[in-house]
């Protein structure tokens, strides 16, 4: 964990990047609660709060969904800095996520 | 260059990305599906729960299950067992898995012809077979396993013990044999009931008649050979109709309270004469054994009538057992065997090492005529006089039996409350009349007469009624006064001893004889005389029929 802390951005404030999340969820069931969980800890957590994160409910906004190439719900679009990639489901393996974020990036791996 | 080496990479990263969401989808993390053009709700995660509680809920069912079930593919490979069909192999799942059904079920290295497996293929519906291991029955039951198309692609195969099912079924099917064996034996008795009884009184005048003329023709009359053969063809008649009589239970019996073991060694000595020497004897008589209400000389008659059928089972010696002990009957084996009821039993057992017989053979003892001895030897009388008495007496009779092995009837006699009295002996008489006056009341006209005949011979003064009123008139309204009573005891409107209790109102003390050759159910039923009533058997010799007369008379208090 000591690892992690090294590399969260308060110890490189300076060249961190901002990021530009889209969580696509739907309404109220089990995965999508979970995951707008797991995103607003993580953001607070390792972002330190720059980032700008929007929700779109895919059942109220379902053209948005296909604009973007979501297929499945929930999904975390990380738009930038790029590369654009998604992440599909409730993002409860934290690791991988940070791994999608390149935050807890080649640090944990080997 | 470069789109040369970019384009496998998009593909390796669409690929990744596909993957991811399979997996997300395995996962049950996705809640909703986006299609071209609607959204598919797919609450994916409480599915996967809910496959998983199903799978559990249905895994449990499968084990709770009390019958063996395999899920079997389309090569019958077992796929899938419940416990129950571990518990049955006695072998754990993993070791049934993947085994060819035919292997386990029936040990075999193919399937066996009756498969209904086989016959299952071709119908496409539910296919049953029984089945025996070792010593259980089973039910085999296949259903198919059909894919959209109807094609077969496994079985689902359940194997049900019904071991106690086959048992009930094979003892229903004994019961019914027995039943039917018993109602062959009623309806044959009635007829040979029947024909007996009018034969009864024809044998009678014959017989009667017959002595009539031998005591009135002249010593030397060349004539009385052929009077004696007329008499000895009746008393063989005589002999034969009685045997009919005890089959068809309609004899008059006259039960005492009998020691069977006491019956049995007074007969010993004469059961040795009768076996000769090459059988030995043996018997095995129960200490304290309980009394039982039976007619004396009807039980030397079924002993005698068992001993002789095993000296002829038994031409070159053997050993004969005759037992006695005390048994209950329980509930079971009333319900087991046709016309036994529960409580408590004499057992009479006679057990020999005979030739046995088979079980075509033993169906049909007890009916009347059977014999498989040759002309001369055998009238196929023996057990069914043993059969009627024992069944008249409320008892029952078995009989078990071996090829080769020997032979053994058991015979059920229910015990008795009553004590034994101990017998009078009667005293030797002389036959000499005093004169006495006698009413007859008996209703066939030739026995009448006959007996009017005889007496009036023997010294007596006789008065004839045809029939209990005609006698009851004659008593209480013409003021006879008879010294003796000598009546018939089945007769039409009023039985003999309905009779002789309305007389006795008028003659508290007057001296009554029975005689019959026949008794109908009713009166086997209830009217039994009992065992202090002077009694006559039908057909008499004119020298019994004094003898009774006289005996009565002598014991009469006057
Ligand atoms: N102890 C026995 N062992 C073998 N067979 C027997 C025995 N008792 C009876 N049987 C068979 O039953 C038949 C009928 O017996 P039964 O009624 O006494 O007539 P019978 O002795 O005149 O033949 C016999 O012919 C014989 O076949
Ligand atoms: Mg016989």
């Amino acid at each position: 964990m000591s690892d992690k802390s090294t590399q969260s951005p308060a110890g490189r404030a300076s060249g961190a990047p901002f990021y530009r999340l889209r969580l696509f969820v739907a309404g109220d069931e089990p995965n999508s609660v979970q995951a707008r969980h797991v995103l607003t800890r993580l953001c607070e957590a390792h972002l330190g709060g720059r980032c700008a994160i929007e929700i779109v409910d895919v059942c109220e906004d379902f053209h948005a969904a296909i604009e973007h190439g979501i297929y499945l719900v929930p999904a975390l679009k990380v738009e930038s800095p790029p590369p654009a990639r998604t992440i599909v489901g409730s993002l409860s393996d934290e690791a991988k996520v940070l791994h999608a974020l390149g935050i807890a990036g080649k640090g944990v791996e080997p | 260059m470069s789109k040369d080496r970019r384009e496998p990479n998009e593909l390796v990263e669409r690929l990744a990305q596909a993957e991811a969401a399979l997996d997300a989808l395995r996962r049950g993390e996705v809640d909703l599906v986006v299609g071209p053009d609607a959204l598919r709700v797919v609450r994916l995660k409480p599915l996967v729960e809910e496959n998983e509680r199903l799978a559990r809920e249905w895994r449990t069912t499968f084990d709770a299950v009390k019958d063996a079930i395999f899920v079997l593919d389309a090569d019958q490979r077992i796929l899938r067992c419940n416990r129950a069909a571990e518990k049955l192999f006695e072998r754990p799942g993993e070791e049934l898995l993947g085994k060819h059904c035919w292997e386990i079920v029936h040990g075999t290295a193919e399937p066996i012809p009756e498969c209904p497996i086989l016959r299952m293929r071709q119908s496409l519906q539910r296919e049953t077979m029984d089945l025996s291991i070792g010593d259980r029955w089973f039910e085999v039951e296949v259903d198919p396993i059909l894919d959209a198309k109807n094609r077969l692609t496994g079985a689902v195969n359940i194997i049900s013990d019904i071991t106690e099912r086959k048992k009930a079924e094979k003892e229903r099917a004994v019961l019914h044999e027995q039943l039917q064996q018993a109602q062959k034996l009623e309806s044959i008795g009635r007829l040979a009931g029947g024909v007996a009884h009018d034969f009864n009184n024809i044998l009678s005048v014959i017989l009667g008649y017959g002595d009539i003329l031998l005591g009135k023709l002249h010593q030397q009359d060349p004539m009385r050979d052929e009077v004696r053969e007329i008499v000895t063809a009746g008393r063989r008649a005589e002999a034969l109709i009685r045997q009919l009589l005890a089959f068809s239970r309609k004899q008059t019996l006259q039960p005492q309270v009998l020691d069977l073991n006491e019956q049995v060694r007074n007969l010993e000595k004469m059961l040795r004469r009768l076996i000769g020497e090459d059988i030995a004897l043996d018997l095995a008589l129960a200490e304290d054994l309980p009394p039982v209400l039976f007619d004396p000389g009807q039980l030397d008659q079924v002993i005698i009538n068992l001993a002789v059928n095993s000296r002829d089972a038994m031409p070159k010696g053997g050993k004969l057992l005759i037992e006695t002990s005390a048994v209950e009957l329980d509930k079971a084996y009333a319900a087991a065997h046709t016309g036994a009821s529960p409580g408590e039993y004499v057992l009479l057992a006679v057990t020999d090492t005979g030739c046995g017989m088979d079980k075509e053979t033993a169906e049909k003892i007890f009916e009347p005529f059977f014999t498989t001895k040759e002309k001369g030897k055998g009238t196929g009388l023996g057990l069914s006089t043993v059969y009627g008495i024992v069944k008249q007496s409320g008892g029952n009779i078995w009989v078990y039996s071996e090829p080769g092995k020997g032979t053994t009837f058991k015979i059920y006699l229910p015990q008795t409350e009553e004590k034994q009295k101990t017998r009078e002996k009667i005293v030797a008489s002389q036959e000499i009349s005093g004169g006495e006056h006698i009413l007859v009341v008996e209703d066939e006209e030739s026995v009448r007469n006959l007996i009017k005949s005889a007496l009036t011979r023997l010294g007596y003064s006789v008065t004839l009624a045809a029939n209990g009123g005609e006698a009851l008139l004659l008593v209480e309204e013409k003021g006879l006064k008879p010294d003796l009573v000598i009546t018939d005891v089945v007769m039409p409107n009023m039985g003999g001893k309905e009779l002789i209790d309305r007389l006795r109102r008028t003659y508290p003390g007057l001296g009554a004889l029975f005689m019959s050759g026949y008794t109908d159910n009713a009166i086997v039923h209830h009217g039994v005389l009992d065992q202090d009533t002077p009694f006559i058997q039908k057909p008499f010799t004119l020298q019994e029929l004094g003898r009774k007369v006289h005996e009565v008379l002598a014991s009469k208090p006057s």
